[in-house]
């Protein structure tokens, strides 16, 4: 029972299955949106189904527990198989095969034997020392009528593989490192405010920093043909009202604060505290003035003081307005100018009527309509902290390298034999290779050239 | 017309020629064509080569210099590119031009694809923020030379298949130029070998770049999904070659399917919502 689980993690067929599956459930995961609860596609599906999906993480597929238990079986089988097939490797790389036995040397075709000038007992000298510049763990033999040797290079082909998997191993022990000890996180700071909580991602509730993040200035870029160039935030960062660092973050170029690195991700705009007003003054010229929430201006006319004490985005789907404060001899009147005041007085006939504190109109003889609400722009900003970036690199560096030993190099074995044939040498050269083939018909080539440089 | 725009769109019709040529080779079973393939490609190659170095330095005169890798448009032009390099390395080390008409065709339709589709715009764009990054460069660079290898696998695939209609031995026209089995089944594992190294390399410089331009070094956004699913299709390719031995007609096959994941990886992930929609 053992023996056949353990059979099966490190079968091949495990490996092959489990790539479909994950490849598959990834593609999944690429068409069904990952969002949270699903999202837009409650639109297209039926309840019972969005259900279902939620029931099997789909909408959250990539960190699902059924997804996680798939990667786990990968790694598991990933080691077993490599310890399995490690004795075996390290035997091969291990073993140096004996030298007395003629095996190598039958059927050799006759481009691999060469007759050069000189005894043998001349030539062996030289070829071994040929032999051991070339190769590794040189042996000679001598026989009756003959000496062979044998050497050989790359026998740490054998390990490539088990570097390739080991790195794997490496980048998903980053991937855990980095889930478990790391998060993510996003805050908007709008120009001037600042905060010290940012929201985690995946809707895993806030965190506290322990500074304060301010957003001095933000500012878009354009190209000329109107493209965006730059997203720039000024920020400041501080610590007991004391700034700690301060500097612009862009794209491409995040800033390090205690650890936790600060992305520009997106921007936008809210309404700011300024607005610019419409005056008509019975049939004079309009006039528009610019101003602050809270603050005050006077109509000198009618002794009148005029504040504004609210400004709202959308007013009960209206659009935008201005709650317009009037203090006057006459009393104080309170009434909202709209922005597209027109337009809402056409769409509700008789509006002033059922609602006289909509009437911009009120303080008699000005007529008051919000020209716009200065926007104000927001930073958007990704938190990050990631202790395991430097084993991912680590695996990443190192899956390169066992790329090379796999692919690039072979055990080449090589055994040189030689003999004597009518007062000359006869070299004869066998070899095997675990892979490439063409290399190791190269490596003979060149072995034999280098005997034939010999002569003389 | 921008005069690099004109070279590219003339380039197209000379792989389009050379493409005719290589199958027009193959058709009659008449070497004497070859060599006319062979140096129409290389032309269209250093036609190329030149069009985009001019594209380049454009890019400078106007004032927002950056390689030619940063839209759908250049990476169609550097994509064909990288094709017929490899094309032409590969005719040149084994000294045979039976997998043009099978190769030179794909360079031929990206051409095609960048000059002539009214969806690819081939105006030089400047560089919108996220784009511009040391890490852009070597991640365009890899990921297409895998994509080109996978391609070069693709066409073997073919012939392969194509080997397999005719007899061992055809002397018809067509089937005297399709190399011997154990040959193709040799170049389609050194060519995904090579596929296979640059994705990954590709992978791993991208995941560079994300970390430092969203925080995170894979967010299962659809492309690295994809390029993670071609991953693993080659991944099973190789460990059925070296674990079990297959060989041949399923290795063909798998290198069809592998490049299908490949186009999907390129184009059919901007039909998704992602990170990469600028490609």
């Amino acid at each position: 029972m053992k023996k056949t689980l353990l059979s099966f993690l490190s079968s091949l067929k495990l490996t092959i299955a489990l790539l479909i599956i994950i490849a598959v459930a990834s593609i999944l995961g690429t068409v069904i949106p990952q969002q949270y609860g699903g999202g837009e596609a409650f639109r297209h599906l039926s309840p019972g189904l969005v259900k279902a999906f939620r029931s099997l993480q789909l909408f959250d597929m990539y960190h699902s527990v059924w997804f996680i238990i798939l990667m786990g079986l990968l790694s598991l089988n990933l080691i077993t198989c490599s310890l399995n097939r490690f004795p075996t490797s390290w035997k091969l790389f291990k073993k140096i095969p004996s030298l007395d036995r003629g095996k190598p040397f039958e059927k050799l075709s006759p481009d691999r034997i060469l007759v050069i000038e000189g005894k043998p007992h001349e030539v062996i000298g030289r070829g071994e020392n040929l032999l051991k510049k070339r190769y590794k763990r040189v042996r000679k033999k001598d026989t009756a009528n003959s000496t062979v040797f044998y050497g050989e290079k790359g026998t740490y082909s054998h390990f490539g593989v088990y570097v390739i998997h080991l790195s794997i191993l490496i980048i998903i022990a980053g991937a855990i490192i980095s889930s478990l000890l790391g998060f993510n996180a996003y805050v908007n700071i709008a120009e001037g405010e600042s905060t010290n909580t940012v929201y985690l991602g995946r809707q895993k509730g806030i965190k506290k920093l322990d500074f304060t993040v301010r957003c001095d200035k933000f500012s878009i870029a354009l190209y000329k043909n109107g493209m965006p160039k730059e997203y720039r935030s000024n920020l400041s960062f501080l610590k007991d009202n004391n700034v700690i660092f301060q500097g612009p973050l862009l794209v491409n170029h995040p800033i390090t604060v205690n650890g936790i690195r600060f992305y520009q991700a997106s921007y936008g705009t809210i309404p700011g505290d300024q607005v610019y007003l419409t005056i008509k003054k019975g049939n004079d010229e309009e006039i528009i003035r610019k101003v602050r929430l809270k603050d005050s201006f006077y109509l000198k006319e009618k002794n009148a003081k005029l504040t504004i004490l609210r400004i709202e985005e959308n007013l009960m789907s209206m659009g935008p307005a201005v709650l317009i404060n009037i203090q006057s001899p006459e009393g104080t009147m309170r009434f909202w100018a709209f922005e597209h005041i027109e337009k809402i007085k056409d769409r509700i006939p008789g509006l002033f009527k059922k609602v006289p504190k909509f009437n911009p109109g009120l303080f008699k003889p000005y007529y008051f309509t919000l020209n716009r609400i200065e926007k104000k722009y927001y930073t958007g900003l990704q938190l990050s902290r990631d202790p395991g970036v430097s084993t991912v690199a680590i695996g990443s560096f190192f899956i390169i390298i066992g790329f090379f030993i796999t692919f690039f190099s072979s055990h080449k074995r090589l055994w040189v034999r030689v003999d004597e044939q009518e007062g000359k040498s006869r070299i004869s050269v066998a070899a095997t290779s675990n892979k490439d083939p063409v290399g190791l018909k190269r490596e003979i080539e060149h072995l034999l050239r280098h005997f034939s440089y010999m002569r003389g | 017309m921008i005069i690099n725009t004109t070279i590219l769109g003339w380039v197209t019709f000379i792989y389009f020629g050379s493409a005719i040529f290589y199958i027009f080779r193959m058709v009659t079973g008449r070497e004497f064509w070859g060599p006319f393939a062979s140096i129409i490609a290389f032309t269209g190659l250093i036609a190329q080569t030149v069009g985009l170095i001019l594209r380049w330095f454009e890019s400078y005169k106007m004032g927002i210099g950056h390689a030619p890798l940063s839209n759908l448009y250049e990476s169609l032009i550097f994509f064909s590119w990288t094709i017929v390099l490899l094309y032409l390395i590969i005719e040149w080390r084994i000294k045979s031009r039976n997998l043009g008409a099978f190769v030179i065709p794909f360079a031929f339709l990206s051409m095609a694809y960048a000059s002539f589709s009214p969806n690819v715009n081939s105006r030089i764009q400047p560089l919108i923020p996220a784009l511009q990054s040391n890490w852009l460069i070597s991640h365009v660079i890899t990921c297409f030379f895998g994509y080109a290898a996978f391609t070069i696998a693709c066409g073997l695939g073919f012939m392969y298949l194509l080997k397999g209609l005719g007899k061992d031995e055809d002397t018809r026209p067509f089937f005297r130029f399709l190399p011997g089995r154990e040959i193709v089944d040799e170049l389609i594992y050194h060519s995904i070998v090579i596929g296979f190294i640059f994705l990954t390399l590709g992978i791993i410089t991208g995941s560079v770049w994300a970390y430092s331009a969203w925080g995170s070094y894979w967010s299962w956004d659809p492309k690295e999904t994809w390029s993670l699913v071609t991953w693993f299709i080659y991944a099973a390719m190789l460990h059925s070659r070296f674990v079990r031995g297959w060989r041949g007609k399923r290795m063909a096959i798998m290198s069809l399917i592998g490049f299908a994941s490949v186009l999907f990886t390129y184009f059919g992930v901007n039909y998704l919502p992602g990170l990469h929609s600028y490609f």
